[in-house]
């Protein structure tokens, strides 16, 4: 599903020029859940944001489904992210100003999926999350482990064949994170493929396969199962 | 996503209350104010351009030059010009002759005293589209003694019976016969009448010479021209005609006269020369007041680009999580456009309560008649589609393209925190703020000076005190007798000390302008122009005119029918530097010689605007213009005098109305326009200072929570309350000195521009400078305080936990 050889990412200020990426390569296939882990600034990051088209890469190639997405203008790579890519954040990045319906409702709004729909679409999802009763509910209303369960439903309402997760578990306590870990699991056990970048051992215990990077480079990898 | 769009705007606008607040209200002032502005700039502007042919009528207007230097210069220009330019361009297609007058008008017993009383000729009506209520336009002028009714002064006279073929008197010395009524002059027309008599009837009582002679200004003439005349070459013609015509006499005798074509629309605003119809309007005001419309609305405009890109941090988030979700930058700014649509909208809908609300107090302030009617006005609805318009996209596009571009990788990751974002932008449009409020608050300061110097200025005549009653029309050749009586027996009433008959009091123009005068034996060219002056022996006195040489007109003197006075500027013109050398000079005078016995100091005949004018005063013992009774000082009394006085008047002068005004009110009357425009200037410059605040205000409150962390921080190394304080204002400080020193100069100048307006006037000091910066600044760090005082005097423990 994601094939990526040499890819590069370099930052520049005036003073300091960091690699973030240095020609990084490595595939993930369908189905798979793969953990990414490193130390900070090793461009666990960089390689997220590449990975969901939030990013462009300054070399290499970055195929997805078969397609060399790398140079991608933004209205495509807007296009194709909405459509096949979800995103659960450590902060949960949810919009205050609306309601937990409105924010997993969002992504279908982009994607023109009418109104009526929607609502079914989002209900079901919610449901699913076990948030429903919560549908009308503001985000800081919320306890983290629920804000979290929405920012889940909201990466997948639009059934993405890709669910990113950046440190999904890095706001909430043990009991919350186990839930969403699980909730990641019976995901990917319905077929949609998983990144998740993590600082936590115990939560790459869920996924298949470790890769572990240093300096913008992928060192080892660990495979799970 | 519309719906989208307007839950989240509209969440937001609930949510930040006092960002809300400040960014409708604001912007709801500024909305109403222009609004207000506009209307009236839109009716000044509107003046006489209803008339089908206004762009075709022209008003000749006259200069006249003396030995090179320009004399007079006439909005009525001389009787004969108007036909000699009719019959020697065939390009005039028609010519209107208007000539002022006023009098006594009677129809039966109904007596009024007209003060907007014109001869005119047949042309006029038709030419200034008016159309007949009763009888026809055409001819309705064309024969001796007929008149026309406007529909007021129709019904004053007539009430409910038909005017026409009525007959009403003026002076009840002539005879006028009602051949139309016309609808009232609109307000918009500087050529306000209620009553036209025909010109035919002028020219059967002055002579037919009327229609030649260029030696008698203070006849307007208006010409039509036909449709692609261009008005610059036909004022060339026309001076070229007058060269041909005249130029042996104005070589020998060292005068010209130069014509100028007036577009209709321009006389309201541009044209204030001698013999006006009607005070015009102020141009530069009516600039004025648009230019602070701008201010205000600027600021307001402003406050939302600082508030919303300061503010775009808290958005940001959202940015980023927007664009994770597949929503492209063009969406973004659509929906931040639809953010600022949104408030515009409900600024727009608080505006029209403001005006609702402040209408009559704006009428009031300054002295305008706008009501509710204008909401009905497609003028109205035009500014506000292009106030609401050009508002949305100028303010939001800004913030609009600031929030869309953020990056959302940096933005979830929280990377933007402290990111100084537009804060040059932010400073620069405080900057710009500020230097609008000090233009807008020294102004207030210098109008309001220049008022109150104008005002108090001493006049050189005794001015308190006065009643002056109008002279009768109606007289008869008793008339020496009846006004010597008269004063005899006003001089009895008690709390009267002093009764003085004159062609003019002060506080006006002085009609009679009186060419050719020069001394006895000297050449022709030496010939200039007074304003002249009849007044009787106790005048003098009356006004307490300070005599520097010489003596006042006596009774005992014979001879003083041939004597004058003259004044400082008179004798200067004259070409005498003191006044004992003036002395016994004898002047020729319209063809009569007169000795000049005695000087007097220069008074303010008229407002400050204008200089000190040559004036002579010529002994007129029965002069019937005005009389002047000097009351005492006990106001409570002056019911009773003003009723004897009256009494006393209808006996010696029954058939004319007994109409009267205190002095000082008619002197204040000139500074009316002044007043009201002060008072206008001083509201909306107070408008734009709190508007400025407000931004200020929500800036300071922005910044404040910002810093809240640092501030904790600061406390607890132990910086002391007011270093914080100051740490805090001085970075507000620093842009709004720098628009005191920016705006110094540029204010400078068009202050210095605006005194110009008036011969005398105030000398721009540091000190009509310094108080009104210092009062802003007050006002700003007082501002500022309230954000900063509370989060200075914190307790550290809290912003450090919040954070």
């Amino acid at each position: 599903m994601i094939k990526i050889t040499d890819l590069q990412k370099t930052y520049r200020t005036e003073e300091v020029e960091t690699i973030a990426l240095n020609k990084l390569t490595f595939e993930v296939k369908e189905g798979e859940f793969v953990s990414v882990m490193g130390p900070s600034g090793c461009g666990k990051s960089t390689l997220l944001n590449i990975l969901g088209l939030l990013d462009d890469p300054d070399g290499g190639s970055f195929i997805f489904n078969g397609i060399e997405v790398a140079h991608f203008n933004e209205r495509k790579r807007a296009d194709l992210r909405k459509r096949n890519i979800g995103f659960v954040f450590q902060s949960f990045n949810l919009i205050d100003e609306l309601t937990v319906f409105e924010n997993v409702e969002l992504p279908l709004i982009y994607l023109g999926v009418k109104g009526p729909e929607r609502k079914q679409r989002v209900e079901t999802v919610l449901d699913k999350m076990q948030i429903m009763h919560r549908r009308n509910h503001y985000p800081q209303q919320l306890s983290g482990g629920q804000q979290q369960r929405v920012a889940v439903a909201r990466a997948v309402v639009n059934n993405p064949k890709l669910i990113l997760a950046d440190e999904p578990t890095g706001n909430l306590d043990s009991s919350n994170g186990n839930e969403v870990m699980t909730l990641l699991t019976d995901l990917n056990e319905q077929g949609t493929t998983i990144i998740m970048v993590t600082h936590s051992e115990h939560d790459s215990r869920y996924s298949h396969r470790i890769i572990r990077m240093l300096d913008g480079q992928a060192v080892t990898e660990n495979i799970l199962i | 996503m519309i719906k989208n769009f307007f839950l989240i705007a509209f969440r937001n606008i609930f949510k930040h209350k006092v960002f809300s607040f400040i960014n409708i209200f604001g912007l709801a002032i500024g909305i109403a104010a222009s609004l207000l502005i506009f209307q009236y700039v839109r009716f000044e502007l509107s003046y006489d351009r209803f008339e089908a042919n206004s762009d075709r009528i022209y008003r000749i207007q006259l200069d006249r030059y003396n030995q090179g230097k320009l004399s007079t210069q006439w909005a009525a220009g001389a009787a004969g010009i108007g036909p000699i330019v009719k019959d020697a361009f065939p390009e005039v297609e028609s010519l209107a002759r208007l000539r002022p007058t006023n009098g006594i008008v009677a129809y039966k017993n109904l007596e009024f005293r007209e003060e907007k009383l014109f001869f005119a000729n047949d042309n006029f009506l038709p030419m200034f589209s008016y159309s007949a209520i009763e009888g026809s336009i055409h001819g309705a002028l064309a024969d001796v003694n007929t008149a026309v009714l406007t529909a007021t002064a129709a019904k004053k006279y007539f009430g409910n019976e038909n005017p026409l073929d009525k007959i009403i008197t003026v002076n009840k010395a002539a005879s006028y016969k009602i051949t139309a009524v016309v609808p009232d002059p609109p307000a918009n027309t500087h050529l306000k009448f209620s009553i036209l008599l025909s010109f035919a009837s002028f020219v059967a009582q002055r002579g037919p010479e009327v229609n030649t002679t260029i030696n008698w200004d203070g006849f307007f003439a208006y010409i039509l021209l036909r449709p692609g005349t261009n008005p610059k070459l036909l004022e060339k013609k026309i001076a070229a005609l007058v060269q041909t015509k005249w130029s042996d006499d104005m070589k020998k005798n060292g005068w010209n006269m130069v014509y100028h074509l007036q577009a209709l629309p321009d006389i309201h605003l541009t044209s204030h020369y001698m013999h006006e119809a009607e005070t015009n309007g102020d141009g530069k005001a009516v600039y004025f007041l648009l230019v602070i419309a701008m201010f205000i609305i600027g600021i307001a405009w402003i406050n939302y680009i600082n508030l919303a890109t300061a503010r775009s941090i808290h958005r940001a988030k959202e940015t980023g999580i927007r664009k994770t979700l597949g929503s492209l930058r063009w969406q973004l700014i659509v929906q931040f456009l639809f953010e600022s649509l949104l408030i515009n909208t409900l600024a727009v809908i608080l505006a029209f309560l403001l005006i609702l609300v402040c209408l009559p107090a704006f009428n009031a302030v300054a002295g305008k008649s706008l009501s509710l009617a204008l909401l009905a006005t497609g003028g109205f609805w035009t500014n506000l589609a292009i106030l609401f318009i050009f508002g949305t996209i100028l303010s939001g596009f800004y913030p609009a393209f600031v929030l869309s571009s953020f990056k959302p990788i940096s933005v979830l990751k929280g990377k933007l925190a402290a990111t100084t974002h537009g804060a040059l932008l932010r400073q620069s449009l405080v900057v710009i703020q500020f230097m609008a409020s000090v233009l807008l608050m020294v102004g207030t300061f210098t109008v309001y000076r220049q008022l109150h110097f104008m005002q108090h200025q001493d006049l050189g005549v005794k001015t308190a005190q006065t009643l002056v009653v109008k002279g009768p029309r109606v007289l008869d050749s008793t008339y020496d007798n009846q006004l010597s009586n008269f004063r005899t027996e006003v001089l009895r009433i008690p709390g009267v000390s002093e009764v003085a008959a004159s062609t003019q009091v002060p506080g006006e123009k002085v009609d009679w302008n009186a060419g050719g005068i020069r001394l006895v034996g000297a050449d022709e060219t030496e010939s200039r122009q007074y304003r002249v002056i009849g007044i009787d022996y106790d005048f003098l006195d009356a006004y307490g005119l300070k005599l520097l040489a010489g003596r006042n007109f006596s009774h005992e003197m014979s001879t003083d029918t041939a004597a004058v006075l003259f004044n400082e500027a008179a004798i200067e013109q004259l070409g005498y530097r003191t006044p004992q050398e003036a002395l016994d000079k004898r002047i020729e005078f319209w063809g009569k010689q007169y000795t000049i016995v005695g000087v007097v100091t220069n008074h303010h005949q008229e407002s400050l605007r204008e200089a000190y004018d040559a004036h002579i005063f010529r002994l007129i013992p029965d002069a019937e213009g005005y009389y002047s009774i000097k009351l005492s000082r006990n106001s409570d009394t002056w019911t009773n005098t003003i009723a004897s006085v009256k009494q006393q008047y209808k006996a010696f002068f029954p058939n004319n109305p007994f109409d009267y005004f205190f002095l000082d009110d008619h002197i204040a009357e000139q500074y009316k326009a002044d007043q009201q425009f002060g008072q206008t200037f001083s509201l909306f410059a107070g408008l734009a200072i709190f508007v400025s605040c407000l931004g200020l205000l929500g800036l300071a409150s922005f910044v404040t929570s910002q810093r809240t962390k640092e501030i904790g921080i600061r406390k607890v190394m132990g910086a002391p309350v007011p270093s914080i304080l100051v740490l805090l204002t001085r970075d507000f400080l620093r842009p709004i000195l720098l628009a005191f020193l920016l705006a110094t100069p540029i204010t400078w100048y068009v202050l210095g521009k605006w005194l110009e307006n008036y011969a005398f006037r105030i000398p721009l000091t540091p000190w009509l400078f310094l108080g009104p910066i210092a009062l802003i600044l007050v006002v700003a760090l007082l501002t500022i305080t309230t954000q900063t005082l509370g989060a200075a005097t914190a307790n550290p423990v809290k912003s450090l936990r919040t954070d």
